[in-house]
C-alpha cells in the first residue's frame, strides 16, 4: 500500500475527530447560551411574532383577534391624523435632541479629557444624570422645575418676568423635553471620552509642530478620528430617541398634551393599546416604528461611507 | 464525614422543601383574593387598607392582596392584566368600566347575591341602575356621588360674592367667575376651566334639554351644542374668568394635588363630591362648600339636572373562584358597623346605602355631613343618571378643548371632530 493510500484514512479520521470536536465545542457553547436562548425564544421571540400577527387583526384585548389583513396599516397611512401628529412630534424630537445631545456630550468629553485634578470625580458627576435621567423621578422633578409656579419662573420673577408654563404650553413643551434629553448626555460623553483617549498623541504633536491652532487641530485631527465614535453614538441615540416614552408620559400626565404637542409615537401607541383597547392597531404602529427606525438606521449607515473615517482605510 | 454525601443530602432536602413550599403556602392561606381599585386620596387608601386588614384579622385563612392606585393608572393596569388572563379577583368600577367589562364578559353577574346577602333596596337607585347591564347587576355600588362645584369660602368672602342660588344659570357662573378673578388679585381665577370635563358638559347639554350620550349608546346632542360648550369656555378664558390655556393644561383632572383650588389660585372647580374631603384636607386656610353647577340658561327653563350615582362600585371577575368570600368582603365594607367606620368615616366617600349613610352622619364628622347634605339636596329632585359614553371620552374632550384654548381649532371644528371620533368609537 502506498504512503498516500495510508494517509487518506488518517486524514479522514482526523477530519472526523476535528468535526466531532467542533460539534462538542458548539454544543458547549449553546449549552452556556441556553438561558439567554430560552429567554429570547420564549419571552421575547414569541411576543414579537404574536405582535406581528396581531397587527393584521382587530384585537380589543378581551375578544379573540379577528383577521383584517392590511386594514390597520391602511388606517395608519391614510386615516389617522393623530398618528401623523405623533410621527411629526417624534421626528422633531429626534432631529433636535440627538444632535444637541451629541454636541453637548462631545463638548463635555473634551473638557473631561484634559489633565486636571479630580477629573475622575467630575466624570462621575457628569455621568449621574444619565443614570437618573430616564427615570420617573427625574421627569417629575422636571415638571416641578418648568411648571408655571416652578423654579425657573420663580427665578424669572426676580427680574420681573412672568414666565409661561413651560411644560403646558404647546410652544415650549417639546423643547422642555428636548432639554431633559440633552441633560442625559453622560452615556455618549463617556463613549466620546474613550474615543478621545484612543487618538495617538503623536498626531497632536505633529499638528503642534505644523503650527495648527486649537480649532484647526480639533477640525483636522480630533473630529475625523472621532467619526466612528460619533457614528456609533448617533445610531444608538437615534434609536433610543425614536422610542422615548417616559418623559412625555410623566410631564404630560400621560396625555401627550398640551394640544398633542408632546404626543410621542410610543405614547400614542400606548394610548391606542391600553386606553382604547385597540391592540391590533397598536401592534401595527409598533411594526411601523420598527420599519421607520430600520430605514433611518440604514440611511445613517449608507451616509457613513461619506463622513466616517476609519484609520485602516 | 463524607462531605459529598452531606452536600447531596442538603440538596435533596432543599429540593423537597422547594417543591412542598407552594403546597404549604396554599394550605395556610385557603383563599387568596386580589382586590384592585382606584382611590381619590391618600387618606381614603389608608382607611380602605385598615378595613381590609381588619377583615383578614377576623377571618383567618383569607388573604386579601390590595392593588390600589389613582384612576387613570388603574384603568390601564386593569386592561393589561385582564387581557393577559390575570384580572384581579375583585376590582373597582365606574359607570363606563361596568358597561365595558360587563359587555366583554369580564365581570360576573351578581343579581343572585341580592337581596341576600347584599340588600340594595336602600341604595341610591341611580347607582344600582348604572351597575345593571341588560337586566343583570354587575357591580355593588360602594358610594354615592354627584357633580358639584367645590368652592373656597375665603375667595367668595373677599370678593363680597354670596353663595349663588342652587338654581342658577351658566351666564351667572360666567359673571361670578370674572368678579371673583377681579377681586382676588393676580395669578388667581374665579373658576377652573372645565371645558375638558365631560360631566359639566353633560349638565350643560341637559340645560338645553339634551344629554352627552343616550341610554342606547348614541350621541345625544347636535354639533352646534358642543360648539357652544367650547365657545363658552373660550369666552370665559378671554374675559379672565378662567385661567389661560397653559395654566389650565398643567392641571390633571384626576389628581386633586394639581387643582388650582387646592393651591389657592382658583375659587371654584367642577368635581365630583368624592374629591371634596381630599381637597379640604389640603386646603387648610379656607373652608370649602359644595354648590350645584348651573341648572339652565338665562331665559330658559330651569330644572335640577344633577344626579346621584356611584363613582366607585365593586365588580367581581367572572373567572375568580372565591365568589362567596368576595361578596362577604363587600358585605363587611358596606353593612358591618365596624367595616363601615373603618372604610368610610372621614374619607370623603359617602356610602351608597341610606342606612349606612345615616350611621356615618351620626358619628359627627363635619366634612362627611356636608357631603351627605349635598347628596340629599340632589336627591330631592334627582335627574336621571348619565349614560355611559365611549372609551377615552375624557381624553377626547380634553384634546378638543385644548385645541380651542390654544387657538388651533375653532369651537365648531372641535365639536365636529369630537363627534366624528365618538361615532367611530361607538361603532367599534
Amino acid at each position: 500500500m502506498s504512503a498516500a493510500a495510508l494517509a487518506a484514512p488518517a486524514r479522514a479520521a482526523a477530519k472526523a475527530a476535528s468535526g466531532a470536536s467542533v460539534a462538542r465545542r458548539n454544543r458547549d457553547g449553546y449549552l452556556f447560551l441556553s438561558p439567554w436562548l430560552i429567554g429570547f425564544f420564549c419571552l421575547t421571540g414569541g411576543p414579537i411574532l404574536a405582535s406581528l400577527y396581531f397587527s393584521f387583526t382587530d384585537f380589543s384585548l378581551f375578544n379573540e383577534p379577528a383577521w383584517v389583513g392590511l386594514e390597520n396599516y391602511k388606517r395608519l397611512i391614510f386615516d389617522d391624523p393623530r398618528y401623523r401628529t405623533a410621527l411629526g412630534v417624534t421626528l422633531a424630537y429626534v432631529v433636535t435632541s440627538v444632535p444637541l445631545k451629541l454636541a453637548f456630550a462631545l463638548a463635555v468629553a473634551l473638557l473631561l479629557n484634559r489633565n486636571i485634578s479630580g477629573v475622575g470625580l467630575y466624570r462621575a458627576i457628569y455621568y449621574l444624570p444619565s443614570l437618573l435621567g430616564g427615570s420617573v423621578a427625574v421627569a417629575v422633578m422636571w415638571r416641578k422645575i418648568f411648571a408655571y409656579d416652578g423654579v425657573v419662573n420663580d427665578m424669572l420673577l426676580w427680574f420681573g418676568i412672568d414666565g409661561p408654563s413651560w411644560i403646558s404650553n404647546p410652544d415650549y413643551a417639546l423643547s422642555t423635553i428636548v432639554a431633559l434629553a440633552v441633560w442625559q448626555f453622560g452615556s455618549p460623553a463617556v463613549i466620546f471620552l474613550a474615543g478621545l483617549k484612543q487618538i495617538p498623541p503623536e498626531l497632536y504633536d505633529a499638528a503642534d509642530i505644523d503650527g495648527a491652532g486649537r480649532f484647526a487641530t480639533f477640525r483636522t485631527v480630533t473630529l475625523p478620528l472621532l467619526t466612528p465614535i460619533i457614528f456609533f453614538n448617533l445610531v444608538m441615540q437615534m434609536i433610543s430617541a425614536f422610542q422615548a416614552f417616559t418623559p412625555s408620559f410623566i410631564i404630560s400626565n400621560g396625555t401627550g398634551g398640551p394640544d398633542d404637542s408632546t404626543l410621542f409615537y410610543t405614547l400614542y401607541l400606548y394610548e391606542e393599546g391600553f386606553s382604547h383597547f385597540r391592540m391590533g392597531y397598536a401592534s401595527a404602529m409598533a411594526w411601523a416604528l420598527v420599519g421607520i427606525i430600520a430605514t433611518a438606521t440604514a440611511f445613517t449607515f449608507i451616509s457613513s461611507r461619506y463622513w466616517v473615517h476609519y484609520g485602516d482605510r | 464525614m463524607n462531605l459529598n454525601r452531606t452536600r447531596r443530602q442538603i440538596l435533596k432536602v432543599t429540593a423537597l422543601a422547594a417543591l412542598a413550599a407552594p403546597a404549604l403556602v396554599r394550605a395556610q392561606t385557603a383563599q387568596r383574593i386580589r382586590y384592585a381599585g382606584f382611590v381619590q386620596s391618600e387618606g381614603e387608601l389608608k382607611q380602605l387598607l385598615a378595613a381590609l386588614n381588619r377583615y383578614k384579622a377576623i377571618n383567618p385563612g383569607v388573604d386579601i392582596v390590595p392593588e390600589f392606585t389613582n384612576f387613570s393608572s388603574f384603568i390601564d393596569k386593569l386592561a393589561t392584566e385582564t387581557s393577559g388572563g390575570n384580572a384581579p379577583d375583585m376590582f373597582s368600577c365606574n359607570v363606563d368600566i361596568v358597561d365595558e367589562y360587563a359587555r366583554r364578559g369580564v365581570l360576573r353577574p351578581l343579581t343572585s347575591y341580592t337581596p341576600n346577602p347584599i340588600d340594595l333596596s336602600d341604595y341610591v337607585q341611580g347607582a344600582v341602575k348604572a351597575a345593571t347591564v341588560n337586566g343583570q347587576l354587575f357591580a355593588f355600588p360602594n358610594d354615592a356621588i354627584g357633580p358639584a362645584l367645590v368652592c373656597r369660602a375665603d375667595s367668595f368672602k373677599k370678593a363680597g360674592v354670596a353663595q349663588p342660588n342652587q338654581m342658577w344659570t351658566w351666564e351667572q357662573l360666567a359673571k361670578i367667575s370674572v368678579d371673583l378673578t377681579k377681586a382676588n388679585g393676580p395669578r388667581f381665577w374665579g373658576m377652573e376651566d372645565s371645558g375638558s370635563n365631560y360631566i359639566p358638559c353633560d349638565l350643560f347639554m341637559r340645560g338645553m334639554g339634551k344629554t352627552l350620550f343616550t341610554p342606547d349608546r348614541k350621541i345625544g346632542f347636535q354639533s352646534a351644542d358642543l360648539a357652544e360648550w367650547f365657545a363658552y369656555w373660550d369666552r370665559l378664558r378671554k374675559s379672565g374668568g378662567v385661567p389661560p390655556a397653559d395654566i389650565q393644561a398643567s392641571v390633571n383632572g384626576s389628581d386633586i394635588t394639581t387643582f388650582l383650588v387646592t393651591h389657592g389660585r382658583a375659587a371654584m372647580t367642577a368635581a365630583l363630591t368624592d374629591k371634596f374631603a381630599g381637597i379640604q384636607t389640603m386646603v387648610t386656610n379656607s373652608e370649602l362648600f359644595l354648590q350645584m353647577l348651573p341648572n339652565g340658561f338665562d331665559g330658559g327653563t330651569m330644572k335640577q339636572n344633577h344626579y346621584v350615582y356611584a363613582g366607585n362600585s365593586t365588580g367581581l371577575s367572572a373567572k375568580s373562584p372565591h365568589v362567596d368570600r368576595m361578596v362577604d368582603v363587600v358585605r363587611y365594607l358596606h353593612r358591618d358597623h365596624e367595616g363601615v367606620k373603618l372604610r368610610y368615616l372621614g374619607s370623603g366617600m359617602i356610602p351608597c346605602s341610606k342606612a349606612t349613610r345615616d350611621m356615618l352622619v351620626a358619628t359627627g364628622n363635619p366634612v362627611d355631613a356636608k357631603i351627605v347634605a349635598y347628596i340629599g339636596l340632589l336627591q330631592q329632585q334627582e335627574a336621571a343618571p348619565r349614560s355611559p359614553g365611549v372609551v377615552g371620552m375624557s381624553n377626547m374632550l380634553r384634546r378638543m378643548n385644548e385645541a380651542v384654548a390654544f387657538g388651533r381649532l375653532k369651537p365648531q371644528d372641535a365639536a365636529a371632530q369630537f363627534i366624528e371620533e365618538a361615532e367611530k368609537r361607538l361603532k367599534a
